[in-house]
């Protein structure tokens, strides 16, 4: 992304304000996940607020942090 | 992608769309406003309008966390980023939103150190890199993004971070809406709910607009068949004689909200009495500051904020957009004087704003043509 941000991509991730699927790669430590959406581009997340994550969950990250881990037979 | 492929079959979303046309009472209009800048941008990117009757009409409100930033506060953060040793961090959106005096994209050709991260956990990290700078964070964003500045915040305290402040604007979902609905040209007959920020707060909390306002609510997620979805059961409501709170989106949503984001929000955050809102005005509490405990990482104690009051400029209607009065192509200036590269206003900087998500994916030039 260049440094101007713009958004024209899937969804908004300049201003953060939008709720990303994310895989764990590895849960790493003190709290701080690597994971990776769809761009499949690894980076961390603070798991903070969903507690302990093992690789393969599914998490709703927004700007950053985990809010919730997403259940697979949840969806329909 | 798992969790959302699922979400975007165009059979189904046919099916859906024949089952809103059964739904709906010849003769009689039918207008929504989506209340979240996500949905926007998915109905505008998916065409989720071409598959509404003529007599269904979506509205755009103030979800979009950059459209609703005012002037002046924009000219505050720029007045931060220029002092001495500062490095200013902040979502790439906010760098092109003008304030009374430039951008922070200006500001940082002119020498500002500003810098683009994707989240506050990256400003803090540029914190521990540079020791002999200070480094402050410009936070935006409804209940959705304050967690990861609250969480990032609680980091720095423990860690004892020195150098690391952040500049809140965060603001909260529930007093905008309260605002529109008491606004006299306002004319809705139900909403489309912000689903991520009901990640964080839960659908409970909208449940003043069927009870004070009597108008139908659904929460929904932000892939098209999530918006037929909801918009099918705000009409089911409206169609049966219901006023209801339903949450589309239970898959995410949970009723009650998220519990240990809300603890964490109430540690880190209090409510300010009133913050002015861009097209709004100033609300009562409607955005947060940091609380006492946290008084020593707020950039607007450590530096010298202007604080000055800044007027849109006349030819801008963010305001009548963001309460859904005109769309996006009838402000006079819209694709003229104001285009995403050169914005006159903040709706037209986010993809999430309604004149940017109108720009972007060419629909301007046909509701033209349509008038
Ligand atoms: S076209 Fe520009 S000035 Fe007009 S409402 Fe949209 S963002 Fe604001």
């Amino acid at each position: 992304m260049s440094d101007l941000g713009g958004c024209a991509s899937e969804h908004c991730i300049t201003c953060s304000d939008e709720g990303v699927p994310m895989r764990v790669l590895e849960p790493g430590t003190d709290g701080i996940a690597v994971c990776a959406g769809e761009d499949d581009a690894p980076c961390d997340v603070l798991v903070d607020l969903v507690g302990t994550v093992a690789s393969g969950d599914t998490l709703l990250v927004h700007a950053g942090v985990a809010l919730l881990r997403l259940e697979e037979g949840a969806l329909r | 992608m798992k969790f959302v492929d699922e979400f975007r079959d165009a059979e189904l979303g046919r099916v859906l769309a024949g089952q809103i046309a059964a739904a709906v009472e010849p003769g009689r209009h039918y207008k929504l406003m989506e209340v979240c800048g996500g949905h926007t941008h998915t109905i505008y990117k998916y065409g989720v309008d071409d598959l509404l009757p003529a007599n269904v009409e979506l509205v755009h409100g103030p979800g979009c966390p950059v459209c609703v930033i005012p002037m002046g506060r924009v000219d505050d953060a720029i007045a931060v980023a220029r002092e001495p040793g500062v490095i200013f961090t902040c979502f790439g959106d906010m760098m092109r939103v003008p304030g009374g005096h430039g951008t922070l994209l200006e500001a940082k050709a002119e020498g500002a150190d500003v810098r683009m991260v994707y989240s506050p956990l990256d400003a803090l990290r540029i914190a521990r890199e540079n020791p002999e700078r200070e480094v402050v964070f410009f936070a935006i964003g409804f209940e959705t993004t304050a967690p990861s500045t609250a969480l990032t915040l609680m980091r720095a305290k423990r860690e004892g971070i020195p150098n690391f402040s952040v500049f809140c604007n965060h603001v909260t979902i529930v007093p905008p809406l309260r605002a529109l609905l008491e606004s006299p040209d306002l004319r809705l007959d139900g909403f489309i709910g912000p689903g991520h920020v009901s990640t964080v707060v839960g659908a409970r909390p909208f449940a003043f607009i069927p009870a004070d306002y009597g108008k139908p609510i659904v929460v929904s997620g932000f892939e098209p068949l999530d918006v037929l979805q909801s918009v099918h059961m705000i009409l089911r409501q409206l169609v049966e004689g219901r006023c209801e709170v339903e949450n589309q989106y239970a898959r995410v949503v949970p009723y009650d909200g998220n519990m240990a984001a809300l603890r964490v929000l109430a540690e880190v955050f209090e409510l300010r009495p009133h913050f002015e809102w861009r097209g709004l005005g100033f609300i009562s509490h409607s955005a947060l500051r940091l609380s006492a405990a946290y008084a020593g990482l707020d950039a607007e104690r450590r530096f010298r904020v202007p604080g000055v009051r800044v007027a849109d400029p006349k030819a801008c209607q963010c305001g009548e957009v963001l309460k859904g009065v005109i769309k996006p192509w009838e402000c006079k200036v819209f694709g003229t004087a104001c285009t995403p590269e050169r914005p006159i206003g903040t709706c037209m900087v986010s993809s999430e704003g309604a004149c940017a998500a109108y720009y972007n994916f060419g629909r301007f030039a046909r509701e033209r043509e349509v008038v």
